[in-house]
């Protein structure tokens, strides 16, 4: 039975398939797909940077235009991964500099990239057009000078959520007077004041530009000036919201605002001076994403700026929405898709918003579109989460935050078992979950009965024993990352479940009772999976008996073996021993 | 890639190899504990312990061993409540940002309105400057009072005539746009919500 359509062919075919791993799976139909596949290559996905070698990867797809790389692991996000623990961007620029002249596109979350990194991109990749930085940190604002002075066909420059070295805002100046071609800027990150005159110049002659994400310093009397320049923006983030109130300053800012006619996504408004928002109404009815959470709007204000954009889909938005802010948006926005709710008062116990478990409820009943979610609340019921399972069974992420860990059932008191075990019953696409409240051993248990698509688990101060954990490993057969902390699970449920680890992308377990007896015989048993134990203490790996138990412990697959960046205080568990194979 | 495993996972006998190696509770783990502990090992634990011990939830009064890495509190009963405003660096789970956003911003709440607005001063031919705070004064003539004080100089106060030159010094300031302007030109809430920094200038330069 010999087929055989020219390669050429098969090359076109392939260029269809989009997602990654469905040219995963291509590639391992027989060599000759293996090959194809190989070379016609345009986009690689780098789940996490210390899972493979660049050279491996650079060796593998020799044709690539577009990587995807992340570094640390989530819980970096919260301040649980020490400074200077890795992620770090060079060796694979360095790669990439060599093997691809024709990069054009490099997307890095979690990174640490230096201003040599920078420099290093700026001047290798001839063609380069995207630089999207998310959460990274590492580089000032000298690299990003690097970036503007010799990427003369860059079109985008994100740098969401990093942490830069702020060293002034002249960097933007350094974009050519005939650089046109920027089309998404993203500096909403940034500290500094960059000149405005420069940026009114800058994107006054790119007339592709579509999203501009100002900072804060921008202030708001400039900001008409702004918008004049660039009406065909589909998304913008405001600077500073917050100006004297001036007659002149708001209509024009009203003016300009009403010039852009395909704007589609607001952002920024910090310190909202609710005197400005109606400047902005003239947009809402095109609005299909608004992210309100830094604004310190209150009720009746962000309730009214909410309820004038019927056709929103994406809504972040700070607890002073409360309960009846949630009703309305439940009843005038119907393709409401994702809805996050931050907390106003984090770090206070008692409520300061009348934000409860009814909002979600309310949510939940009146936007048939919903699938997403993120709430921080005070306060959560076993029956408001059945009815928010019944509701929406379309659920693909469900993340609830209770602010006082181990929080029952307020009017109950029962642990949130039972609720949660309907989201996983009922939500029978959800890929992502993370847990709130009172639980015990039982809602993993659930969990691993029902929650079969199930990629990534966050749990922290739940649970009684190592069953939890177990249930979790043997059950859920589509997970990819799991992420505990705080939690009373060891090595019982970690050591029966090892092949488990293999088939996930990554572990992350701190605050829990895992030993180092455990870390090391998995370290040892397990060739391909990376055990790093992080201990800050100051002390040595072999002053550690196997039944001293871990702070952190991140165990993740990995084809490149041991990392050879390790800080002091990450010790690779492959290394060691438990002391009776030793002894 | 999330293949599904049907049979169970081969596990690893950690009791044949580990003899030493507890069950996972944490209460049997507790009587091993010692072992553990070094010098610097020690001091760390007493830095986890304090972190740990201002998380007690005060109104139960329970407090929490002194080795907290062998008894996990597991039970229900005590809670991460913190003390005042003892924040844990990593509860709740938000993310950089938007935490130091939301920790300023909850600072100047509870004290009702931002509290201090501190400028750089600097005088023309003196190189190290002060600092003031804007908000301590209600208007240009208590501000000009303020200067001529600290600098020991005669300041023309913005609102006032200016005939006089050579001896007197006048106020300017730099704004948001980077521009160097006479102070008293504009309304002081406007003035305020502008100005960067002052500098005390030769009134016969201006």
């Amino acid at each position: 039975m010999a087929y055989s359509f020219p390669e050429e062919v098969l090359e076109h075919v392939f260029s269809f398939l989009s997602s990654e791993r469905d040219r995963n799976a291509v590639s391992l139909v027989c060599k000759s797909w293996y090959d194809i596949d190989r070379w016609s290559r345009r986009r690689v996905f780098i789940g996490n940077c210390y899972a493979v070698s660049p050279g491996t990867v650079v060796r593998r797809f020799p044709e690539v235009r577009s990587i995807e790389i992340k570094g640390k692991p989530h819980f970096a996000d919260f301040n649980l991964v020490p400074e200077g623990w890795g992620g770090f961007v060079l060796p694979w620029i360095a790669a990439m500099a060599g093997s691809y002249p024709w990069l054009e596109e490099i997307r890095l979350k979690r990174m640490v990239v230096t201003d040599h990194c920078l420099e290093l991109i700026s001047k290798s990749f001839k063609n380069f057009k995207v630089l999207v930085l998310n959460s990274c940190e590492g580089f000032s604002t000298d690299g990003l000078a690097a970036i503007a002075s010799n990427c003369r066909n860059l079109r985008e420059l994100d740098l969401r959520e990093s942490e830069v070295d702020d060293l002034s805002g002249h960097w933007l100046s350094h974009f050519p007077d005939t650089y046109t071609s920027l089309v998404s800027l993203n500096i909403s990150c940034l500290a500094s004041e960059v000149s405005i005159s420069a940026l009114e110049r800058l994107v006054g002659r790119c007339p592709n530009l579509r999203s501009l994400r100002l900072n804060r310093a921008v202030p708001l009397d400039r900001l008409a000036g702004l918008l004049r320049r660039a009406p065909q923006l589909v998304e913008l983030g405001t600077g500073t919201y917050t100006a004297e109130l001036r007659p002149d300053v708001l209509s024009s800012l009203s003016g300009a605002f009403s010039g852009l006619k395909e704007l589609r996504s607001l952002s920024g408004f910090w310190d909202v001076v609710p005197a400005y928002l109606p400047a902005a109404y003239s947009v809402c009815s095109g609005i299909t994403s608004l992210n309100l959470s830094y604004a310190t709007i209150q009720n009746p204000d962000l309730t009214k700026l909410v309820s004038q954009c019927p056709n929103l889909q994406q809504l972040w938005v700070l607890d002073y929405i409360e309960d009846s802010g949630l009703e309305a948006l439940a009843a005038s926005c119907k393709d409401l898709q994702e809805l996050r709710v931050f907390p106003s008062e984090p770090f206070v116990a008692e409520a300061n918003v009348a934000l409860t478990e009814q909002g979600l409820v309310s949510v939940s009943e009146g936007c048939p579109k919903l699938h997403s979610v993120l709430y921080f609340c005070r306060q959560m019921t076993n029956a408001a989460l059945i009815s928010i399972a019944q509701n929406r069974p379309n659920f693909t992420r469900f993340r609830l935050c209770i602010i006082e860990p181990r929080s029952p059932d307020y009017l109950t008191l029962q642990p949130l078992d039972v609720g949660f075990g309907a989201i996983v019953e009922h939500c029978k696409g959800l890929r992502r979950l993370s847990l709130a409240g009172l639980l015990t051993d039982r809602v993993f248990e659930l969990i691993g009965t029902h929650a079969k698509k199930l990629e990534m688990l966050s749990v922290a101060f739940a649970g009684d024993s190592d069953l939890g954990l177990h249930h979790v490993l043997s059950g859920c057969e589509s997970l990819r990352k799991l992420e505990i902390m705080d939690c009373p699970f060891g090595d019982k449920a970690l050591l029966s479940n090892v092949e488990k680890l293999e088939t996930m992308r990554s572990l992350w377990m701190s605050t829990c009772s895992v030993s180092f007896g455990a870390c090391r015989l998995l370290g040892r048993k397990m060739q391909r999976l990376n055990v790093e134990v992080i201990d800050e203490s100051g002390d040595r790996p072999e002053t550690r008996p196997d039944n001293c138990l871990v702070e952190k412990l991140y165990v993740y697959r990995s084809v490149a073996g041991p990392r050879l960046d390790k800080p002091n205080y990450v010790w690779s568990m492959e290394e060691e021993s438990p002391e009776l194979i030793r002894s | 890639m999330g293949r599904s495993s049907s049979s169970p996972s081969s596990s690893i006998d950690s009791t044949s190899n580990l003899t030493p190696l507890s069950p996972s509770s944490p209460n049997s783990s507790s009587s091993s504990s010692s072992i553990c502990l070094s010098s610097n090992f020690t001091s760390r634990t007493t830095r986890r312990s304090i972190r740990r011990d201002l998380s007690t939830d005060l109104r139960l009064g329970l407090s929490i061993s002194s080795s907290p890495k062998h008894v996990l509190p597991n039970n229900n009963v005590v809670s991460i409540q913190r003390v005042d405003n003892q924040q844990r660096p990593d509860w709740p789970p938000i993310k950089p940002l938007l935490r130091s956003a939301l920790s300023g911003r909850s600072a100047e709440e509870r004290h009702g309105a931002a509290s201090s607005l501190f400028v750089k001063v600097y005088m023309e031919g003196v190189p190290i400057g002060r600092k003031l705070d804007l908000l301590n004064h209600d208007g240009y003539a208590n501000l000009a009072e303020t200067l001529a004080h600290m600098f020991k100089a005669p300041i023309l106060c913005p609102n006032g005539s200016r005939a006089h030159s050579d001896k007197h010094y006048v106020l300017t300031y730099e704004d948001r746009e980077g521009d160097w302007m006479m102070v008293g030109d504009v309304p002081w809430e406007i003035f305020m919500s502008t100005v960067k920094r002052l500098k005390i200038t030769r009134a016969d330069r201006c």
